[in-house]
């Protein structure tokens, strides 16, 4: 089961990001608390791995980042959408749904009597 | 949304050189992460240690994330890059003396070249300002004794309506001019006739008032002129109101109607110009077909190509044979790139000599930077060598030597910008005339792109030697050799030996071509033919149109002012003439020999023509050979006589029978002159280099046609002569308050002047000689001193078995002299091709290539034995003790 789940994530990792990131300006441990609580801990990761996504998305111009201090009174690296994050999660979010919904057209096939 | 993108640009520009504060915040930014893991545990009840564990599987290996972050920074192949950058500044830095020599050496090599070729752009390449200049041309009527002949007016005429390619033709003249506003002193100033549709040909427009209207090339309209940018600043102070002001030209009343802006008098093409009036192109005094003063510049129409033109112009050439057979039978038209003219054939040549031996410096200063560079990675032969056992491809073994190259070069490069910088500063004090005109030489992207080349090439020259090295390094015997590196093969040894061989030759061609030029250079200074500048004072005069409109009055005036300046103390003679014997004669007449068979026409024999008062050649020092020199029976009534040059007199009458006989010629208003030859005076060369195509000349009596523009002289007795320079002065202004006088200084000064350029050309050269000196002994000895390092096993054991220090000396000399003496005799070969070009570029100038080959052979020997000699002394105070215990 773990190992389903993992391999599910690796492609939708940067949407789950983006996601995250639309609601709000977050840190990296903010963002993983976030996807934990609204996917009711379903969709478990190894939180680190949240990092080199987080650069890649930053290169790619999706996101900015910026130092500021977190509730706990440290300082932390905030992430927030750009706006051409916000036309690529409108693209992604749509293909994915497009994905889903193929899936579940296909998987409620009934057997040919 | 921009700064958006503008934050993204900084965020990718600091991922790639900011690497340390990358990995910084991203550990800052897991650790916080971490932390806050463990605290969660901790809350829930885990101890410490079992938190930390928990947090450690929640959160992942973050070794592997940080790798995985770091590829996302920047692509692999640029972090590589980035890296061996680091890597070669960093080796650069360990030998700091290495780095600092190469980077000086190169700046000045390339420094050199790149300030040469930043002439050659400027000069050459740089298109004349002009709109669309490549559609210009230059036409010229060519005659065997004139290959840049002018046309006349009715020529002009007929060019108009025949049918030549060229969308317009324009032609001008240049004229002196005395300007004077009201209350102010006149100035002499240099001034162009036009035709009305000159300015439109050229494609500029006036940047104030207007160009020249179609009738204002008709007498009475023509009294309007456009005033240079420059005389505008620097007389009018760039007043406002210069449109329609009243000026006197000449003595006449004219109106300004424009001012050019300041690209239009490009010094490539007209030279210094002040102003431009059109010329009265009915005028009947210039309806003579022979009087061909108008140069001409045309517009090729856009579709017609050059040589189609060509044979268009050569057509009307044809008709005009053909018409004017008399005149013309030898005469063709053609036309020449106005933009190749801008540099002038003698230019041109000297140009290409300059870039040429700029890039000798250049090479010298590669095969420097190429030994020691050899040196360096010779000593480090056992790290090649590992490397290269440990698998390193070829690519891979010579990055780091090439980037170490490349960035020295690029630095020299920069500093070489710098140098050439300088250079232009230079150049435009010293070009600086006396009306505040200069030559100013862009340093543009042309420029850097060239010095960009240049520092590219030149790392790839100086770093092929050490790469080669690398390349064929034996890495058995290397490796089994031990940490000294000391193997060097034969092989090695000999390409070190040809740098240096190759680089001595350079250093002699560079040194013989300086000292030829330079002491041909000072030969034309000091040089005297046919008169002598010492104690000699010149000034011009212009005799303005309005005050002296006749002959008549003009020969009064120049009668008193003879008077006068033979009157003034401490003056043993006074002329006056129409050109001074050491400048160039600009009139030219052909002639016939009366009683002799007419010359084929076209091949009349022609002269320059010189018009000069009594006492003209006691003043100037012009020898009489035979006959009389003119005196007061020559007065302006006389018969027509003349005094011609020893060469007219030999060439054309066989055994001295010259005097008594009678040349004949058309004189400026159509009537035929004959005049008796009562004199023979020496040829008289002028301080050009550039060779006159007329050799022969003619002196008439000054008071037979006295010019409007005339050369005074004033020869001293024997004291200081700038001390009467005042005294001139003020006794002209007494003669004629509007008079202005200019040049008024010494001869020796201003035969300076003029030659300036050529004076530049000295400084240029001289520095490019010492430059050359410089760094082959710096190579000589470099090499030599590396030479002695590696016998010193040898040596040691010599002195060890009695062998006295003269006889060390004399081993490290000769192992120096060897290479010195191959390279003099391939650069005394040099010399000679060098030698010969410049002799063909200037006949003027007198050549010494063996003494100048001799002397510069000498001083490089010199240096070479000096440069040889402190290694020498070195090997031969070697402790044999030492020595032996060190291998």
């Amino acid at each position: 089961m773990d190992k389903i789940r993992k391999e599910l994530l690796q492609g939708t990792l940067d949407l789950l990001i983006l996601k995250a990131l639309s609601t709000a300006t977050l840190h990296g441990w903010d963002i993983a608390k976030r996807i934990a609580l609204v996917s009711k801990d379903r969709l478990s990761l190894k939180q680190g791995s949240l990092y080199p996504a987080l650069h890649r998305l930053e290169g790619r111009g999706w996101i900015e980042a910026e130092w500021g201090v977190s509730d706990a009174g440290r300082s932390a690296k905030f992430y927030k959408l750009t706006s051409q994050g916000r036309r690529q999660l409108a693209t992604e979010t749509e293909h994915w749904l497009s994905f889903a919904s193929a899936m579940t057209a296909v998987l409620a096939m009934e057997k040919i009597s | 949304m921009i700064s958006e993108r503008l934050r993204w640009a900084r965020t990718l520009v600091r991922r790639l050189f900011r690497r340390g504060e990358q990995e910084a915040e991203l550990d800052a930014e897991m650790q916080f992460h971490f932390e806050q893991l463990v605290a969660e545990f901790q809350a829930a009840g885990m101890s410490h240690r079992e938190a930390t564990a928990a947090a450690h599987r929640e959160f992942g290996t973050s070794d592997v994330f940080r790798e995985e972050a770091r590829d996302s920074w920047r692509p692999r192949a640029i972090g590589d890059a980035w890296q061996a950058i680091s890597f070669a500044i960093r080796s650069l830095r360990r030998t700091p003396g290495f780095s600092l020599l190469a980077i000086v050496t190169l700046s000045l090599g390339i420094g050199a070249n790149t300030a040469m070729f930043s002439l050659v752009n400027g000069i050459v390449l740089e298109p004349l300002p002009y709109q669309d200049s490549e559609q210009l041309d230059a036409i010229y009527r060519v005659t065997p004794q004139d290959p840049r002949g002018d046309a006349s007016l009715p020529e002009w005429k007929q060019l108009q309506k025949a049918r030549t390619g060229y969308d317009a033709i324009a032609g001008r003249w240049y004229f002196e001019a005395s300007l004077a506003t009201p209350g102010e002193p006149p100035e002499l100033v240099a001034a162009m006739a036009v035709t009305g549709n000159f300015i439109d040909t050229l494609g500029v427009q006036p940047m104030l008032g207007r160009s020249f209207r179609p009738g204002e090339n008709e007498a009475g309209e023509n009294r309007v002129l456009i005033l240079s940018h420059r005389v505008w600043q620097a007389r009018f102070g760039g007043r406002d109101d210069i449109v329609g002001l009243p000026l006197r030209i000449n003595g006449e009343p004219h109106e300004v109607v424009g001012v050019m802006p300041p690209s239009f008098g490009d010094w490539r093409l007209f030279g210094w110009l002040d102003l431009m009036r059109p010329l009265d192109v009915n005028d009947p005094a210039l309806m003579d077909r022979q009087d061909r003063e108008l140069r001409l510049i045309g517009r090729r129409a856009a579709e017609v190509e050059p040589i189609e033109a060509a044979g268009l112009l050569a057509g009307f050439g044809r008709d005009q044979s053909e018409t004017y057979p008399d005149e013309n039978a030898a005469a063709t038209w053609q036309p020449f790139s106005l933009q190749d003219l801008a540099a002038g054939e003698n230019g041109k040549m000297v140009l290409a000599m300059l870039v040429g031996l700029s890039g000798f410096v250049v090479l010298i200063c590669c095969s420097n930077l190429a030994n020691f560079l050899l040196a360096r990675t010779m000593s480090r032969a056992r790290e090649f060598a590992v490397r290269s056992a440990l698998g390193a491809s070829r690519a891979q073994l010579l990055r780091p030597l090439l980037l170490e190259s490349l960035l020295l070069s690029l630095a020299g490069g920069l500093c070489a910008i710098g140098v050439a910088n300088g250079f232009a500063d230079w150049l435009q004090v010293r070009s600086t005339a006396d009306n505040g005109d200069q030559v100013v030489i862009a340093i543009d992207q042309v420029v850097f792109t060239w010095t960009l080349g240049c520092s590219v090439l030149t790392a790839l020259i100086f770093s092929l030697a050490p790469s080669l090295f690398a390349l064929r390094l034996n890495l058995n015997e290397t490796l089994k050799s031990g940490g000294r590196g000391a193997t060097v093969s034969r092989g090695h040894q000999r390409l070190r030996q040809a740098l240096i061989v190759g680089q001595f030759a350079m250093a002699v061609v560079l040194l013989t071509g300086a000292t030829l030029f330079i002491r041909g250079l000072d030969a034309l200074n000091t040089h005297r033919e046919g008169w002598e500048s010492d104690g000699l004072v010149t000034g011009s005069m212009l005799l303005p149109g309005g005050d002296y409109p006749d002959a008549e009055s003009r020969r009064q005036f120049q009668e008193r002012t003879l008077v006068r300046l033979e009157n003034l103390a401490g003056v043993n003679s006074a002329s006056l003439a129409r050109y001074q014997p050491f400048l160039n004669w600009s009139q030219q007449t052909s002639f016939a020999v009366v009683g002799q068979p007419p010359a084929e026409p076209g091949r009349e024999p022609a002269a320059l023509m010189n018009a000069v008062s009594p006492a003209y050649f006691e003043t100037v020092s012009t020898r009489m050979i035979a006959g009389r020199s003119f005196d007061e029976r020559d007065h302006a009534e006389a018969p027509s006589r003349i005094i011609v040059s020893e060469t007219l007199a030999r060439t054309l009458f066989p055994q001295d029978a010259a005097i008594g006989q009678s040349l004949e010629w058309q004189g400026s208003e159509g009537a035929s002159i004959v005049a008796e030859i009562i004199g023979v005076a020496q040829d008289v060369r002028s301080i050009f280099p550039e060779a006159n195509p007329v050799v022969f000349q003619i002196y008439q009596p000054l008071a037979q046609v006295p010019p409007a523009l005339t050369e005074l002289a004033v020869r001293t007795a024997g004291f200081d002569p700038a001390a009467l320079v005042p005294e001139i002065r003020t006794l002209i202004q007494e003669l004629d308050p509007d008079l202005p006088v200019t040049q008024l200084k010494t001869a020796n000064d201003r035969i300076v002047r003029e030659n300036y350029q050529l004076g530049v050309l000295r400084d240029m050269l001289s520095s490019f000689a010492i430059l050359g000196l410089v760094l082959a002994s710096l190579g000589i000895y470099g090499v030599i001193a590396r030479l002695v390092a590696q016998r010193y096993n040898e040596f040691g054991v010599r002195i060890a078995l009695g062998a006295p220090p003269r006889e060390i000396n004399r081993l490290v000399l000769v192992s120096g002299l060897w290479m010195v003496l191959w390279g003099s005799l391939l650069g005394v070969l040099g010399s000679l091709g060098l030698a010969k070009l410049l002799q063909r570029g200037f006949p003027n100038m007198p050549h010494a290539p063996l003494s100048s080959m001799v002397l510069s052979l000498f001083v490089l020997l010199v240096v070479a034995l000096v440069a040889s000699l402190w290694p020498a002394r070195r090997a031969s105070a070697i402790d044999p003790c030492v020595a032996l215990r060190a291998d």
